[in-house]
């Protein structure tokens, strides 16, 4: 048993568990039991990986005993292994809401399988080190959620999918393009070969425009603003617990790219791509924080405010300094608790009401029947705004920090207003759901989706905001390891 | 050949994009077809005109880089799942709506 499996098993026991879970299609409670077990399995070896790489140096396999630059690399560093920790707890509570909810499609043999191959994708994209691998994982999670999508109960459901797909298509046309001319130049895919060369001659006609290509492709995928068009409808028509992974974790690949770009890849070219994220996240986040004011939908408005709030992580990669990177980690983390919690709120609700719908007509004063749901939606929406005492006040703390660290005051004044935009539409909400008086003649189902995932990850949320210290010491850890490129090129060539 | 290489790739995006941006969303998907076809032309060509021979192990004379030749051929398999997805998609579509004009395709937005 050699260290390597750290890295192979996170990607391969929810791919087993897939495959499995389609033999057994028959039996659904053993299908799922068995889909929950792989994924805890996968989340426990992913936290063995970044306990491991906390102290020592990454793990890296060469696969099939190829090195490095021939063959294909799994690269498990304290960045991506803090990712796939940060994004298999979300999918494990993903799986749990799943099982207690009252849609349709969960039921249909293939979903609990789909589901761990959208994990799979997932985890493999963020450990693999080989630009061609990062196409090949992007693509199995393109196609997972796009099937996930298109199953949902939601007569949309079908033309959500094709548009996510049909974006997502074009945005591996751009990798592919990307990967072509940085094989073109530099004659290599791995990243960090490709990042050796790129440091030795950083100015090669292609350089530029496979970096723009680059960060094309991470911007599609973590729906920054010039190509966000197709996230809100997407979001809002899949399944609750496929949207809520959709909208936390699968949008954070971006931002890994975005993360592994600026600090490995181009870092000659690093200063362009921050100034350019920066504005492209103050833009994100008015337009994000407005649009989710006037959505009418509440699916839709915590898409949009997920647009809004990855704008805040870009502001943070832009600033650039250590602080500032961490506090988009911190960020991104809790972002990812947070909207995973709401959306599944929101769902909940939604399975409660006379017409399955998410739309706040349909919703309004739904929730005098269940009080519970109402305390966790608040305690998650003060997080979203970023209120004390929870996660979202921390990680607005420390970016907001950095930002006096560095004096960007006219970027901290627009996120500074668009944090006002947030306690806006999250307590709008909170009002028309729970607080006013359902029209005459409206029913309420007795019951419906189960609260025990939201439950558990709004405990995360509070529990993370009384006791940031291990979460805000890990993401410096990360920043300090991010700040040498050369330890990650050197590890992975075995020096 | 190199330069006949270079015009069918330039007019393979030219047509695609242009299909792209049609309004008809039957063509829009040929349209990305035809991008990503010349994209794996592209592909196949960083490395098509550098060696002689296909590189088997033992062969003699100056051998062909093979990776591009992988990578076209993983793009082309992974394409053609996507293809032939989004097209039984746009079935049901525009059975749906009895149309294929995109402005008709819009209830999602209400």
């Amino acid at each position: 048993m050699s260290l390597g499996w750290l890295v192979i098993l996170p990607i391969l026991l929810p791919l087993s568990g897939a495959a499995l879970g389609l033999l057994l299609r028959k039996f659904a409670r053993l299908q799922f039991s068995l889909s929950l077990v792989a994924m805890l399995a996968a989340l426990a070896a992913s936290i063995g990986l970044l306990l491991y790489t906390f102290n020592e140096s990454p793990v890296v396999v060469q696969i099939g005993q190829w090195p490095a630059p021939a063959g294909i690399t799994l690269v498990g560093d304290l960045l991506s292994a803090f990712m796939v920790v940060m994004s298999q707890t979300v999918l494990s509570t993903g799986l749990l809401y799943a099982v207690a909810c009252r849609d349709k499609c969960v039921h249909y043999p293939a979903f609990y399988p789909l589901f761990l191959i959208l994990a799979a994708g997932l985890t493999g994209s963020f450990l693999t080190g080989d630009l061609f691998n990062l196409f090949v994982f992007a693509e199995l999670m393109v196609i997972s959620g796009a099937l996930l999508t298109a199953s949902a109960d939601d007569r949309f459901g079908v033309e959500a999918a094709y548009k996510y797909f049909y974006i997502s298509l074009l945005a591996s046309v751009f990798l592919l393009l990307a990967c072509g001319a940085l094989y073109a130049s530099y004659g290599t895919l791995n990243i960090a070969d490709l990042a050796r060369r790129i440091q030795a001659s950083p100015h090669l006609p292609m350089t530029q425009i496979s970096m723009a290509l680059l960060l094309a492709f991470f911007m599609v995928k973590s729906a920054v603003v010039p190509f966000h068009f197709w996230q809100p409808d997407f979001h809002a028509a899949a399944p609750t617990a496929v949207s809520a992974m959709l909208s936390s974790v699968i949008v954070k690949l971006g931002i890994y790219g975005f993360l592994r770009m600026t600090s490995l890849l181009f870092l000659e070219q690093a200063g362009l791509i921050r100034s350019t994220l920066i504005v492209l996240g103050c833009v994100g986040v008015l337009l994000g924080g407005f649009s989710a004011i006037g959505a009418n939908h509440l699916k839709r408005m915590l898409a949009y405010s997920t647009i809004g709030q990855i704008g805040f992580i870009l502001v943070g990669i832009g600033w650039g300094t250590p602080l500032s990177l961490a506090a988009a980690l911190v960020f991104a983390f809790n972002h990812s608790l947070i909207k995973s919690a709401m959306l599944m709120l929101a769902g909940a609700m939604a399975s409660r009401a006379t017409v399955k719908s998410a739309a706040f007509n349909v919703l309004e004063g739904i929730g005098k029947a269940s009080p519970l749901a109402g305390g966790l939606f608040l305690v998650g929406g003060i997080a979203l705004a970023g209120v004390p005492p929870t996660n979202g006040f921390i990680s607005k703390l420390v970016l907001f920090k950095s930002g006096l660290e560095v004096q960007a005051f006219a970027a901290l004044a627009v996120i500074g207003a668009a944090s006002v935009l947030s306690l806006i539409y999250v307590l709008r909400a909170f009002m028309r759901i729970w607080w006013e008086m359902p029209p005459s003649g409206v029913k309420t189902k007795p019951d419906g989706d189960r609260l025990i995932a939201p439950a558990l990850l709004v405990s995360g949320c509070v529990v993370f905001g009384l006791w940031s210290e291990p979460l805000i010491s890990l993401s410096m850890r990360i920043v300090n390891w991010m700040g040498e490129p050369g330890r990650y090129i050197q590890a992975v060539f075995g020096g | 050949m190199n330069l006949l290489t270079a015009l069918a790739i330039g007019v393979l995006f030219g047509v695609g994009i242009f299909q792209l941006l049609r309004r008809n969303v039957i063509r829009s998907v040929m349209g990305l077809v035809l991008v990503s076809n010349a994209m794996n032309l592209f592909l196949l060509s960083m490395s098509a005109y550098n060696g002689e021979v296909a590189a088997y192990a033992g062969s003699s004379g100056q051998i062909s880089d093979p990776t591009p030749q992988a990578l076209a051929l993983t793009a082309i398999v992974i394409s053609m799942g996507g293809f032939a997805f989004v097209l039984a998609m746009l079935y049901i579509i525009s059975v749906r709506y009895r149309s294929s004009d995109s402005d008709h395709i819009q209830e999602l937005k209400h």
